[in-house]
Protein backbone atom coordinates (compact mmCIF):
# COMPACT_ATOMS: atom_id res chain seq x y z
CA UNK A 1 0.00 0.00 0.00
CA UNK A 2 2.95 2.43 0.42
CA UNK A 3 4.58 4.50 -2.49
CA UNK A 4 2.00 5.99 -4.83
CA UNK A 5 -1.41 7.25 -4.56
CA UNK A 6 -3.91 5.26 -2.91
CA UNK A 7 -7.57 5.66 -3.02
CA UNK A 8 -9.81 5.37 -0.17
CA UNK A 9 -11.07 8.56 1.42
CA UNK A 10 -7.90 10.54 1.07
CA UNK A 11 -8.75 11.53 -2.81
CA UNK A 12 -11.60 13.75 -3.68
CA UNK A 13 -12.71 13.48 -7.55
CA UNK A 14 -13.64 16.43 -9.26
CA UNK A 15 -15.17 16.72 -12.69
CA UNK A 16 -12.33 18.88 -15.29
CA UNK A 17 -13.34 21.87 -17.40
CA UNK A 18 -13.44 18.84 -20.01
CA UNK A 19 -16.67 16.92 -19.80
CA UNK A 20 -15.09 13.26 -19.10
CA UNK A 21 -11.91 14.09 -17.74
CA UNK A 22 -11.06 14.48 -13.92
CA UNK A 23 -8.94 15.68 -11.37
CA UNK A 24 -7.94 13.55 -8.25
CA UNK A 25 -7.34 15.46 -5.59
CA UNK A 26 -4.90 13.73 -3.08
CA UNK A 27 -1.67 14.49 -1.85
CA UNK A 28 -1.34 15.59 -5.74
CA UNK A 29 -3.37 16.34 -7.69
CA UNK A 30 -3.64 13.91 -10.96
CA UNK A 31 -5.33 13.61 -14.52
CA UNK A 32 -7.87 10.64 -14.29
CA UNK A 33 -10.30 8.79 -16.08
CA UNK A 34 -13.17 6.81 -15.40
CA UNK A 35 -12.42 3.67 -15.81
CA UNK A 36 -14.95 1.87 -18.36
CA UNK A 37 -13.79 -2.01 -17.56
CA UNK A 38 -13.01 -1.89 -13.45
CA UNK A 39 -10.50 -3.93 -11.70
CA UNK A 40 -8.17 -3.81 -14.68
CA UNK A 41 -5.26 -2.07 -15.84
CA UNK A 42 -4.40 -1.50 -19.16
CA UNK A 43 -0.65 -0.61 -19.31
CA UNK A 44 0.17 -0.95 -15.58
CA UNK A 45 -1.06 2.63 -14.79
CA UNK A 46 -2.31 2.99 -11.47
CA UNK A 47 -6.40 2.80 -10.40
CA UNK A 48 -7.77 5.08 -7.76
CA UNK A 49 -11.53 3.44 -6.62
CA UNK A 50 -13.45 6.16 -4.92
CA UNK A 51 -16.70 5.20 -2.74
CA UNK A 52 -19.86 7.06 -4.21
CA UNK A 53 -22.85 7.58 -1.02
CA UNK A 54 -25.73 6.13 -2.10
CA UNK A 55 -28.09 7.98 -3.95
CA UNK A 56 -31.67 7.49 -1.76
CA UNK A 57 -31.47 6.64 1.62
CA UNK A 58 -32.14 3.23 1.57
CA UNK A 59 -29.20 2.56 -1.57
CA UNK A 60 -25.70 1.05 -0.83
CA UNK A 61 -22.97 3.30 -1.55
CA UNK A 62 -20.81 2.08 -4.46
CA UNK A 63 -17.34 2.13 -5.98
CA UNK A 64 -16.06 3.82 -9.25
CA UNK A 65 -13.16 3.74 -10.17
CA UNK A 66 -10.57 5.92 -12.24
CA UNK A 67 -7.34 5.36 -13.79
CA UNK A 68 -4.40 7.75 -13.50
CA UNK A 69 -3.46 10.21 -17.19
CA UNK A 70 -0.04 10.49 -17.16
CA UNK A 71 0.79 13.49 -19.32
CA UNK A 72 4.29 12.14 -19.70
CA UNK A 73 3.01 9.08 -21.51
CA UNK A 74 0.17 10.51 -23.52
CA UNK A 75 0.12 13.93 -25.46
CA UNK A 76 -3.77 14.23 -25.33
CA UNK A 77 -3.20 14.80 -21.76
CA UNK A 78 -0.31 16.64 -21.79
CA UNK A 79 -2.03 19.26 -23.87
CA UNK A 80 -5.46 19.20 -21.19
CA UNK A 81 -2.78 20.04 -18.74
CA UNK A 82 -1.08 22.50 -20.44
CA UNK A 83 -4.57 23.81 -21.33
CA UNK A 84 -6.18 23.38 -24.00
CA UNK A 85 -9.55 25.70 -24.66
CA UNK A 86 -10.91 22.69 -26.25
CA UNK A 87 -10.22 18.65 -26.94
CA UNK A 88 -13.82 17.99 -28.94
CA UNK A 89 -13.26 14.50 -27.01
CA UNK A 90 -16.13 14.20 -24.44
CA UNK A 91 -18.98 11.53 -23.80
CA UNK A 92 -20.56 10.19 -26.66
CA UNK A 93 -18.71 11.51 -29.36
CA UNK A 94 -17.20 9.13 -32.15
CA UNK A 95 -13.44 9.85 -32.38
CA UNK A 96 -11.28 8.48 -35.50
CA UNK A 97 -7.56 7.96 -33.94
CA UNK A 98 -5.05 7.44 -36.41
CA UNK A 99 -1.88 6.54 -35.00
CA UNK A 100 -3.38 4.33 -31.99
CA UNK A 101 -0.08 2.22 -30.94
CA UNK A 102 -0.40 -0.12 -28.66
CA UNK A 103 -3.44 2.01 -27.38
CA UNK A 104 -2.28 3.65 -24.15
CA UNK A 105 -4.01 6.75 -25.11
CA UNK A 106 -6.28 5.37 -27.07
CA UNK A 107 -7.19 3.21 -23.77
CA UNK A 108 -7.97 6.76 -22.01
CA UNK A 109 -10.18 8.36 -24.80
CA UNK A 110 -12.19 4.91 -24.58
CA UNK A 111 -13.02 6.45 -21.15
CA UNK A 112 -13.83 9.59 -22.03
CA UNK A 113 -16.07 8.82 -24.57
CA UNK A 114 -17.99 6.16 -22.86
CA UNK A 115 -20.50 3.13 -23.53
CA UNK A 116 -22.29 5.75 -26.14
CA UNK A 117 -18.67 6.56 -28.10
CA UNK A 118 -16.58 5.12 -30.78
CA UNK A 119 -13.30 5.62 -31.30
CA UNK A 120 -12.17 4.13 -34.49
CA UNK A 121 -8.22 3.35 -33.59
CA UNK A 122 -5.94 2.82 -36.71
CA UNK A 123 -2.68 1.42 -36.55
CA UNK A 124 0.01 0.28 -39.61
CA UNK A 125 2.65 -1.47 -37.07
CA UNK A 126 1.45 -5.04 -36.73
CA UNK A 127 3.16 -5.01 -33.40
CA UNK A 128 1.66 -2.60 -31.59
CA UNK A 129 -1.29 -3.82 -33.53
CA UNK A 130 -1.40 -6.91 -31.96
CA UNK A 131 -1.73 -5.03 -28.29
CA UNK A 132 -4.33 -2.70 -29.79
CA UNK A 133 -6.47 -5.48 -30.84
CA UNK A 134 -6.02 -7.79 -27.16
CA UNK A 135 -6.93 -4.23 -25.30
CA UNK A 136 -9.63 -3.60 -28.31
CA UNK A 137 -11.36 -6.74 -27.00
CA UNK A 138 -12.27 -5.51 -23.53
CA UNK A 139 -13.12 -2.91 -24.29
CA UNK A 140 -16.14 -2.88 -27.10
CA UNK A 141 -16.37 1.28 -27.85
CA UNK A 142 -12.58 0.62 -29.56
CA UNK A 143 -12.76 -0.47 -33.11
CA UNK A 144 -9.61 -1.18 -33.82
CA UNK A 145 -8.01 -0.99 -37.44
CA UNK A 146 -4.53 -2.40 -38.50
CA UNK A 147 -4.03 -0.49 -41.60
CA UNK A 148 -1.56 2.44 -43.14
CA UNK A 149 -3.40 5.79 -42.46
CA UNK A 150 -2.21 6.79 -45.57
CA UNK A 151 -5.32 4.99 -47.65
CA UNK A 152 -8.40 5.77 -45.80
CA UNK A 153 -9.99 4.14 -48.73
CA UNK A 154 -9.12 0.51 -47.69
CA UNK A 155 -10.61 0.72 -44.32
CA UNK A 156 -13.64 2.84 -45.37
CA UNK A 157 -16.26 -0.03 -44.90
CA UNK A 158 -15.33 0.14 -41.11
CA UNK A 159 -15.56 3.56 -40.16
CA UNK A 160 -18.83 5.66 -39.72
CA UNK A 161 -19.00 9.44 -39.55
CA UNK A 162 -16.68 10.74 -36.68
CA UNK A 163 -16.97 13.89 -34.71
CA UNK A 164 -13.54 14.08 -34.01
CA UNK A 165 -9.89 13.06 -35.71
CA UNK A 166 -6.88 12.55 -33.75
CA UNK A 167 -3.79 12.45 -35.20
CA UNK A 168 -0.51 11.39 -33.27
CA UNK A 169 1.09 9.75 -36.65
CA UNK A 170 3.94 11.47 -36.54
CA UNK A 171 4.90 11.47 -40.09
CA UNK A 172 6.31 14.06 -42.67
CA UNK A 173 3.39 14.15 -45.11
CA UNK A 174 1.10 13.82 -41.78
CA UNK A 175 -1.22 16.79 -42.52
CA UNK A 176 -2.31 14.96 -45.94
CA UNK A 177 -2.38 11.69 -43.93
CA UNK A 178 -5.03 13.95 -41.59
CA UNK A 179 -6.46 15.91 -44.54
CA UNK A 180 -7.11 12.60 -46.77
CA UNK A 181 -9.08 10.90 -43.50
CA UNK A 182 -11.10 14.04 -42.66
CA UNK A 183 -12.25 14.34 -46.24
CA UNK A 184 -13.79 10.83 -45.85
CA UNK A 185 -15.07 9.93 -42.78
CA UNK A 186 -15.12 13.91 -40.30
CA UNK A 187 -18.52 15.45 -40.15
CA UNK A 188 -18.13 19.11 -41.28
CA UNK A 189 -17.68 21.40 -38.50
CA UNK A 190 -15.79 18.55 -36.37
CA UNK A 191 -12.82 18.85 -34.58
CA UNK A 192 -8.78 18.23 -35.28
CA UNK A 193 -7.11 17.63 -32.70
CA UNK A 194 -3.10 16.93 -34.29
CA UNK A 195 0.09 16.39 -32.09
CA UNK A 196 3.08 17.46 -33.95
CA UNK A 197 6.09 16.18 -33.49
CA UNK A 198 9.00 19.01 -35.32
CA UNK A 199 11.72 16.81 -35.68
CA UNK A 200 9.21 14.21 -37.41
CA UNK A 201 8.22 16.52 -39.85
CA UNK A 202 11.58 18.10 -40.73
CA UNK A 203 14.76 18.12 -38.21
CA UNK A 204 16.75 21.06 -40.27
CA UNK A 205 14.59 24.09 -38.99
CA UNK A 206 13.53 24.80 -35.82
CA UNK A 207 10.20 23.69 -34.18
CA UNK A 208 8.15 26.92 -34.44
CA UNK A 209 8.87 27.13 -38.17
CA UNK A 210 7.48 23.64 -38.89
CA UNK A 211 4.75 24.39 -36.46
CA UNK A 212 3.53 27.15 -38.71
CA UNK A 213 4.35 25.79 -41.99
CA UNK A 214 1.64 22.29 -40.74
CA UNK A 215 -0.55 24.95 -39.76
CA UNK A 216 -0.62 26.45 -43.03
CA UNK A 217 -1.29 23.05 -44.69
CA UNK A 218 -4.06 22.40 -43.04
CA UNK A 219 -6.22 25.96 -43.59
CA UNK A 220 -5.49 24.77 -47.17
CA UNK A 221 -7.02 21.47 -46.58
CA UNK A 222 -10.15 23.00 -44.96
CA UNK A 223 -9.10 22.68 -41.31
CA UNK A 224 -9.53 26.19 -39.76
CA UNK A 225 -6.98 26.40 -36.99
CA UNK A 226 -8.06 27.60 -33.02
CA UNK A 227 -5.30 26.32 -30.93
CA UNK A 228 -1.57 25.98 -30.75
CA UNK A 229 -0.57 24.54 -27.54
CA UNK A 230 3.73 23.51 -27.09
CA UNK A 231 4.16 20.61 -25.04
CA UNK A 232 6.34 21.76 -22.20
CA UNK A 233 7.40 20.62 -20.14
CA UNK A 234 6.36 17.11 -20.87
CA UNK A 235 7.76 17.04 -24.45
CA UNK A 236 9.99 18.92 -26.02
CA UNK A 237 9.48 20.22 -29.57
CA UNK A 238 5.65 19.43 -29.46
CA UNK A 239 2.90 20.95 -29.95
CA UNK A 240 -0.73 20.22 -30.17
CA UNK A 241 -3.09 22.35 -32.80
CA UNK A 242 -6.69 22.57 -32.69
CA UNK A 243 -9.02 22.99 -35.66
CA UNK A 244 -12.12 22.78 -36.64
CA UNK A 245 -12.90 21.34 -40.10
CA UNK A 246 -15.41 23.44 -42.71
CA UNK A 247 -15.81 21.30 -45.14
CA UNK A 248 -18.30 24.09 -46.68
CA UNK A 249 -16.17 27.05 -48.15
CA UNK A 250 -17.91 30.25 -47.51
CA UNK B 1 -19.35 16.74 -70.61
CA UNK B 2 -21.29 13.82 -68.33
CA UNK B 3 -24.49 13.94 -67.27
CA UNK B 4 -23.74 13.64 -64.27
CA UNK B 5 -24.18 10.86 -61.49
CA UNK B 6 -27.10 8.22 -61.77
CA UNK B 7 -26.26 5.91 -59.15
CA UNK B 8 -24.18 5.11 -56.07
CA UNK B 9 -22.47 2.43 -54.50
CA UNK B 10 -21.99 2.17 -50.17
CA UNK B 11 -19.72 -0.17 -48.90
CA UNK B 12 -21.44 -1.10 -45.56
CA UNK B 13 -20.04 -3.33 -42.97
CA UNK B 14 -23.51 -5.67 -43.53
CA UNK B 15 -23.46 -5.38 -47.51
CA UNK B 16 -23.23 -3.57 -50.16
CA UNK B 17 -25.69 -0.78 -51.23
CA UNK B 18 -26.92 0.69 -54.38
CA UNK B 19 -28.51 3.94 -54.23
CA UNK B 20 -29.99 5.91 -57.53
CA UNK B 21 -29.42 10.04 -57.50
CA UNK B 22 -32.72 11.10 -57.89
CA UNK B 23 -31.87 14.88 -57.95
CA UNK B 24 -29.15 15.80 -60.04
CA UNK B 25 -26.46 18.13 -57.78
CA UNK B 26 -24.91 21.16 -59.03
CA UNK B 27 -21.54 20.14 -59.84
CA UNK B 28 -20.45 23.92 -59.42
CA UNK B 29 -22.15 24.56 -56.28
CA UNK B 30 -20.98 21.29 -54.67
CA UNK B 31 -18.87 23.35 -52.02
CA UNK B 32 -21.47 26.01 -51.34
CA UNK B 33 -23.05 26.09 -48.34
CA UNK B 34 -26.74 25.34 -49.26
CA UNK B 35 -25.48 21.80 -50.95
CA UNK B 36 -23.43 21.06 -47.79
CA UNK B 37 -26.06 21.81 -45.62
CA UNK B 38 -28.52 19.75 -47.79
CA UNK B 39 -25.88 16.84 -47.24
CA UNK B 40 -26.16 17.26 -43.27
CA UNK B 41 -30.18 17.70 -43.15
CA UNK B 42 -31.42 13.98 -43.62
CA UNK B 43 -35.19 15.71 -44.96
CA UNK B 44 -33.08 17.27 -47.77
CA UNK B 45 -30.87 14.64 -48.49
CA UNK B 46 -33.21 11.93 -48.51
CA UNK B 47 -34.41 13.67 -51.41
CA UNK B 48 -31.50 13.57 -53.17
CA UNK B 49 -30.98 9.40 -52.95
CA UNK B 50 -32.92 7.14 -52.70
CA UNK B 51 -31.89 2.98 -52.03
CA UNK B 52 -32.47 0.66 -55.03
CA UNK B 53 -31.28 -2.07 -53.83
CA UNK B 54 -29.05 -3.87 -50.89
CA UNK B 55 -26.89 -7.21 -50.83
CA UNK B 56 -26.49 -7.93 -47.24
CA UNK B 57 -23.10 -9.95 -46.84
CA UNK B 58 -23.83 -14.10 -45.87
CA UNK B 59 -22.13 -14.62 -42.95
CA UNK B 60 -19.18 -12.98 -41.01
CA UNK B 61 -16.20 -14.65 -43.23
CA UNK B 62 -18.58 -13.50 -46.42
CA UNK B 63 -17.82 -10.29 -45.20
CA UNK B 64 -14.19 -10.56 -44.24
CA UNK B 65 -13.65 -11.61 -47.45
CA UNK B 66 -15.54 -8.71 -49.20
CA UNK B 67 -13.84 -6.36 -47.08
CA UNK B 68 -10.36 -7.33 -48.03
CA UNK B 69 -11.48 -7.04 -51.94
CA UNK B 70 -12.82 -3.85 -51.18
CA UNK B 71 -9.42 -2.68 -49.60
CA UNK B 72 -7.53 -3.64 -52.26
CA UNK B 73 -10.04 -2.13 -55.10
CA UNK B 74 -11.12 -5.68 -56.31
CA UNK B 75 -14.46 -6.30 -57.84
CA UNK B 76 -16.12 -9.40 -55.64
CA UNK B 77 -18.79 -11.76 -57.32
CA UNK B 78 -21.27 -10.52 -54.57
CA UNK B 79 -20.82 -6.78 -55.61
CA UNK B 80 -20.84 -7.63 -59.34
CA UNK B 81 -24.12 -9.48 -59.12
CA UNK B 82 -25.20 -6.91 -57.30
CA UNK B 83 -24.60 -4.24 -60.20
CA UNK B 84 -25.49 -6.60 -62.99
CA UNK B 85 -28.85 -7.14 -61.16
CA UNK B 86 -29.87 -3.86 -60.28
CA UNK B 87 -28.49 -1.42 -63.28
CA UNK B 88 -30.20 -0.44 -66.20
CA UNK B 89 -28.88 -2.44 -69.43
CA UNK B 90 -26.82 -0.18 -71.14
CA UNK B 91 -27.92 1.34 -74.14
CA UNK B 92 -25.80 2.96 -76.84
CA UNK B 93 -27.61 6.38 -76.17
CA UNK B 94 -27.55 6.51 -72.58
CA UNK B 95 -24.51 5.42 -70.78
CA UNK B 96 -24.81 4.43 -66.75
CA UNK B 97 -22.40 6.63 -64.49
CA UNK B 98 -22.13 4.89 -61.05
CA UNK B 99 -20.61 6.90 -58.28
CA UNK B 100 -17.44 5.30 -56.71
CA UNK B 101 -15.37 6.34 -53.78
CA UNK B 102 -12.25 4.56 -54.63
CA UNK B 103 -10.64 5.03 -58.11
CA UNK B 104 -8.98 1.55 -57.84
CA UNK B 105 -12.29 -0.07 -57.15
CA UNK B 106 -14.17 2.41 -60.22
CA UNK B 107 -11.60 1.19 -62.40
CA UNK B 108 -12.08 -2.25 -61.60
CA UNK B 109 -15.92 -1.87 -62.16
CA UNK B 110 -15.68 -0.57 -65.72
CA UNK B 111 -13.44 -3.66 -66.58
CA UNK B 112 -15.62 -6.84 -65.23
CA UNK B 113 -19.07 -4.89 -66.12
CA UNK B 114 -19.09 -3.22 -69.58
CA UNK B 115 -20.65 0.37 -70.47
CA UNK B 116 -21.35 1.58 -67.01
CA UNK B 117 -19.19 4.68 -66.55
CA UNK B 118 -17.71 5.17 -62.94
CA UNK B 119 -17.20 8.74 -60.97
CA UNK B 120 -15.28 9.10 -58.10
CA UNK B 121 -15.35 13.42 -58.40
CA UNK B 122 -15.75 15.39 -55.39
CA UNK B 123 -19.53 15.44 -56.11
CA UNK B 124 -19.43 11.70 -55.70
CA UNK B 125 -17.39 11.83 -52.10
CA UNK B 126 -19.98 14.46 -51.19
CA UNK B 127 -22.84 12.75 -51.62
CA UNK B 128 -21.44 9.37 -50.15
CA UNK B 129 -20.85 11.51 -47.09
CA UNK B 130 -24.48 12.06 -46.73
CA UNK B 131 -24.98 8.57 -47.26
CA UNK B 132 -21.97 7.81 -44.53
CA UNK B 133 -23.87 10.05 -41.87
CA UNK B 134 -27.30 8.97 -42.29
CA UNK B 135 -26.48 5.68 -42.78
CA UNK B 136 -29.02 3.33 -40.88
CA UNK B 137 -31.59 5.78 -42.08
CA UNK B 138 -31.18 5.46 -45.60
CA UNK B 139 -31.12 1.85 -45.11
CA UNK B 140 -34.38 0.87 -44.16
CA UNK B 141 -33.94 -2.44 -42.72
CA UNK B 142 -31.19 -1.91 -40.54
CA UNK B 143 -31.87 -0.70 -36.93
CA UNK B 144 -30.31 2.01 -34.78
CA UNK B 145 -26.85 0.71 -33.95
CA UNK B 146 -26.64 -2.32 -36.27
CA UNK B 147 -23.72 -0.36 -38.52
CA UNK B 148 -21.31 -0.20 -35.09
CA UNK B 149 -22.05 -3.38 -34.53
CA UNK B 150 -20.96 -4.69 -37.90
CA UNK B 151 -18.30 -2.33 -38.05
CA UNK B 152 -17.10 -3.78 -34.46
CA UNK B 153 -17.13 -7.43 -35.28
CA UNK B 154 -15.04 -6.44 -38.96
CA UNK B 155 -12.76 -4.13 -37.81
CA UNK B 156 -11.48 -7.45 -35.57
CA UNK B 157 -11.97 -9.42 -38.38
CA UNK B 158 -10.09 -7.91 -40.39
CA UNK B 159 -7.32 -6.22 -37.92
CA UNK B 160 -6.48 -9.90 -36.68
CA UNK B 161 -6.28 -11.30 -40.38
CA UNK B 162 -3.65 -8.72 -40.91
CA UNK B 163 -1.40 -9.61 -38.01
CA UNK B 164 -1.80 -13.20 -38.36
CA UNK B 165 -1.04 -13.53 -41.67
CA UNK B 166 1.74 -10.87 -41.97
CA UNK B 167 5.28 -11.27 -42.39
CA UNK B 168 6.11 -9.05 -39.57
CA UNK B 169 4.90 -11.86 -37.30
CA UNK B 170 7.53 -13.20 -35.83
CA UNK B 171 9.06 -10.15 -33.90
CA UNK B 172 12.91 -10.75 -32.85
CA UNK B 173 12.84 -12.22 -29.72
CA UNK B 174 16.04 -11.85 -27.94
CA UNK B 175 17.00 -14.87 -26.00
Amino acid sequence: ARGGPKGGSKVIIEPHRHAGVFIARGKEDMLVTRNLTPGESVYGEKRIAVDVPAATPDGVPTKVEYRVWNPFRSKLAAGIMGGLDEVYITPGKKVLYLGAASGTSVSHVSDVVGPEGIVYAVEFSHRSGRDLITMAKKRPNIIPIIEDARHPQKYRMLVGMVDVVFADVAQPDQARIIALNSHMFLKDQGGVVISIKANCIDSTVDAETVFASEVQKLRKERVKPQEQLTLEPYERDHCIVVGKYQRSSK
Amino acid sequence: MSSGVQYLLFEEPTGYALFEVTLQPETIGSRLNEVQEAATDLAKFGKLVKLVSFAPFKGAAHALENANDVAEGTVNDHLKDLLELNLPKRSKKKKIVLGVSDIKLASGIKESLKGIECDTSEVVQDLLRGIRLHGTKLLKQLQEGDIERAQLGLGHAYSRSKVQFSVQKNDNHII
